[in-house]
């Protein structure tokens, strides 16, 4: 048996699903890449369109009961609750199931860097549908289509407010001087979607970004369908913009898309992307030769995230054999759910145990998303509470741990937790013991 | 000090005990202490991190600046009248009411047009740096893990992991509320002899279990707002032998659009949670230093969104029983069009870790030569700040 294995399931995908060690042991790297180029769809979710119809409804029923001061049975805002849970929860499922659940660990990497939260109705209802739009089907694709898709999602655009934000010499605002520019998401576009911080751009930058991307909006509730992303002409700034030393002449709706496809080829994002990506699948401070090496792939193959990836998988510096890094509260209970099956657990009590563990889906309440770090997750309080989740997890799973340890870890178990778990007073007590291992809880 | 870490024989020790029979770990220590005379009451701090960047403009308002009206009417109208009033001129948002007590009790003091020394605009950024006090930022130093390592004290954050602030060598846990039932004690017994080799591991259990012991049944709430975090906070921070200061944080301050409404809000939770505190800590008030900081302010120009955008300085508060307060700090600058830092945000006057360095000095009297490790290249400003020992040296 190999450690290899043990690695290819929890370092670069979502922890080993029984059998999976096995099926790896030949070829761990091969077993890897024959996931590449498959986008981790989970069908039947609904759109952005779908939630804005929702929320319109939503809107009705709120001035109805302002109106006429009853209160319905129903809440107007079960339905929007309930849809994103349903949707929230079937994306776990999904990636708690799947058989490439490198695919997943993608997508939730780029749903966290192009986070969402889900704070008020209208992003109650919006931020879960940006991931299966806009980020699942190019998680193998081109950077430069993802950071457009997101750009132009509803789900963003409200996020950071540029649905509003409208070019103060536009038709909108000169007939209205109390409506304006934002650079919200114009600065976070620059900042944490593309360049990173010391990208080399400056505040005239982020303005001149904003007003490049003025009037993109989304369809207001009356308005005719289909719903969804909309270029006001009205709102857009008139006139060419420069961002980082390049001209951009009046084009509407194409400005805004040509500064963002520079952006995404810019050298700057090859490198923090390619950083990042690094520091989340391997270490937190990955060899500077495996960054180099994914920089290049980036650059030469005009940001395609399944070369980028191919890359990262084929580096020797990816493969230390000491685990190094402590996995996110989301990384533990999918692969906790992966190796036990889960049975008798509610997809709602998974949503309910990852905001216990700090980590509630899409409430990261910072465009930053969630901290990737080791420091983000391993505090005190937090190992506590998954301590006291392990062992309410295991209690309903009739397993035989010593089988889990094997098939979950491979070579990886130690004899230490082989010990402990054999010592255990009860299967359940194993199961969480195996859960909480040193081993479990690193990658 | 009075650092657990210090006593590894009795570390083991104290946590069979825990285990086997319910006994408070935590207060092992302090009894240490008490048996050589009576404790006096130790001075404590709690700093509370706002994030996202608070509007100091719409919180400690210049009223008398014609500069407000010019360059934000649409936010500073409403609000004009209904301010509770500060001296110099300036008047408090009239949600911040019991802030407003305090500073009637001399228990308040906003420090107005101060900023870290980091001049872009990421709040990913700013906060790093306002919690390492360094510039450029280091992710494993914070200053006041540094500030407890002078001192030689214990800190405690509020939160699930350990933030930056306190990162270091200093003794410092995180404690958080949750809801799920607590393991059964030999659960962690045997996950404590499983970590043997795995030091972190180790010491984090270790900590969490010490906490939890002392904490009890706090625990609660599922979506904790500030009044909750507070009241544990104090409670902790009141307990005997519990740590010298404590880290809170408050998100929800990035008001890019409907600022008044959002703002009114989060005064509403800012003041009710400090009420909290004041009132859980009971006579531990009278010791305490409360030190509220913000990454940044904002433009000083609302924006389209009737919000305002990421700008440079902002306000510090700075409250408690151990404060002499009933004042308006700092230097003000002006907002018209040409006092302006980069012709859009409220100019810096003086450095936050001045005024930080001050109060460490005051009230911890850590020595000017430490306070130099705390904050590299900031001098404390020289205002007696605390009703401490120190008697003042220059007149205020």
């Amino acid at each position: 048996m190999t450690y290899l294995a043990t690695i290819a399931a929890n370092r670069f995908g979502l922890g080993a699903r029984p059998g999976e060690i096995a099926a790896a042991q030949t070829d761990p790297r091969g077993w890897l890449l024959r996931q590449i180029g498959k986008p981790p769809l989970d069908p039947n979710q609904p759109g952005a369109a779908a939630a804005l119809a929702q929320l319109a409804l939503f809107r009705q029923a709120k001035q109805a009961i302002k109106k006429d001061g009853n209160k319905p049975d129903t809440p107007p805002r079960r339905p929007l609750a309930r849809s994103f849970a349903a949707q929230v929860g079937n994306t776990l499922e999904s990636a708690i199931g799947s058989g490439d659940s490198l695919a997943w660990r993608l997508r939730e990497f780029f749903s966290n860097h192009f986070s969402v939260s889900s704070r008020g109705a209208a992003l109650l209802a919006l931020a879960p549908t940006l991931e299966h739009e806009a980020i699942a089907p190019h998680v193998f694709g081109k950077f430069e289509d993802m950071l457009l898709a997101v750009s132009s999602h509803p789900a963003m655009l409200v996020y950071l407010n540029n649905e509003r934000s409208f070019g103060p010499d536009s038709m909108i605002g000169r007939r209205n001087r109390q409506r304006g520019l934002n650079e919200n998401l114009a600065r976070e576009i620059l900042e944490l979607h593309t360049l990173g911080v010391n990208g080399g751009y400056d505040q005239q930058d982020v303005i001149e970004l904003a007003l490049a991307i003025s009037g993109w909006s989304i369809t207001r509730p009356r308005e005719p369908e289909p719903r969804g992303f909309v270029f006001r002409t009205q709102g857009h700034q008139p006139g060419a913009r420069r961002v980082l030393g390049k001209t951009y002449a009046e084009a509407g709706l194409a400005q805004g898309k040509a500064v963002l496809t520079d952006l995404a080829r810019h050298p700057a994002t090859a490198r923090f992307l390619s950083r990042k990506l690094a520091q989340h699948f391997v270490s937190d401070k990955p060899a500077p030769a495996l960054v180099e090496q994914m920089t290049r792939r980036w650059q030469a193959s005009g940001g395609d995230l399944g070369a980028v990836i191919t890359e990262l998988i084929n580096h020797p510096a990816a493969w230390e054999p000491e685990p190094q890094k402590f996995k996110t509260p989301r990384e533990f209970l999918i692969s906790a759910c992966r190796a036990t099956g889960a049975a008798g657990w509610q997809a709602r009590e998974l949503i309910g145990a990852l905001e216990l563990l700090g980590q509630r889906p899409f409430n990261a309440g910072s465009p930053a998303g969630y901290g990737d770090s080791e420091s983000a997750w391993d505090g005190a309080d937090a190992l506590l509470a998954r301590i006291d989740w392990a062992a309410r997890f295991s209690g309903r799973l009739g397993l035989d741990a010593e089988r889990l340890a094997h098939n979950s870890l491979g070579a990886a178990l130690t004899p230490a937790t082989r010990t402990a778990i054999e010592r255990a007073e009860s299967r359940t007590q194993g199961i969480a013991l195996l859960l909480m291992s040193p081993e479990f809880q690193r990658r | 000090m009075k650092n657990i870490a210090d006593y590894p024989s009795l570390k083991r020790r104290g946590f069979v005990k825990l285990a086997g029979s319910g006994l408070a770990l935590w207060q092992l220590p302090a009894l240490g202490l008490a048996a050589t005379k009576a404790p006096a009451p130790r001075p404590k701090i709690v700093w509370l991190l706002l994030r996202g960047g608070l509007d100091s403009l719409h919180a400690v308002v210049p009223a008398f600046d014609a500069g407000l009206m010019q360059q934000r009417r649409s936010l500073a109208e409403p609000l004009v009248d209904k301010l509770l009033p500060l001296e110099r001129g300036f008047g408090l948002h009239p949600d911040l009411k019991f802030l407003h007590g305090l500073y009637v009790k001399r228990q308040l003091a906003p420090v107005v047009a101060v900023a870290t020394p980091y001049r872009s605009r990421s709040h990913f950024e700013g906060q790093d740096v306002l919690e390492s006090g360094l510039a450029p930022a280091d992710h494993d130093s914070g200053w006041l893990a540094r500030a407890l390592s002078a001192y030689r004290g214990e800190g405690l954050a509020i939160a699930r992991s350990l933030p930056i602030a306190l990162r270091g060598e200093a003794a410092a846990s995180t404690w958080y509320p949750d809801h799920l039932p607590g393991a059964d004690s030999d659960l962690y017994a045997r996950l404590l002899k499983l970590y043997e080799n795995d030091v972190r591991l180790h010491q984090r259990l270790q900590e969490a279990l010490e906490t939890r012991a002392k904490v009890g049944d706090l625990a609660g709430r599922r979506r904790p707002r500030l009044q909750h975090l507070a009241k544990a906070c104090a409670t902790l921070l009141a307990a005997p032998g519990g740590p010298d200061c404590a880290m809170l944080e408050m998100g929800g301050w990035d008001t890019h659009n409907n600022q008044p409404g959002r703002l009114s809000q989060q005064f509403g939770q800012l003041d009710a949670g400090l009420q909290i505190l004041c009132e859980h800590l009971g006579q531990t008030w009278q010791q305490t230093l409360v030190v509220i900081a913000t990454e940044f302010g904002r433009t000083v120009k609302n924006n389209g969104t009737r919000g305002t955008d990421h700008g440079t300085a902002s306000a510090l508060l700075l409250a408690g029983g151990a404060l002499r307060g009933g004042r308006v700090l700092g230097e003000w600058p002006g907002l018209g069009e040409k006092d302006l830092y980069e012709g859009r945000d409220l100019m810096p006057t003086s450095d936050m870790r001045a005024w930080t360095a001050a109060l460490l000095q005051q009230h911890w009297q850590i020595p000017q030569t430490q306070l130099a490790a705390v904050f590299p290249g900031a001098k404390p400003v020289g205002l007696t700040l605390t009703e401490g020992v120190l008697k003042p040296k220059v007149k205020v």
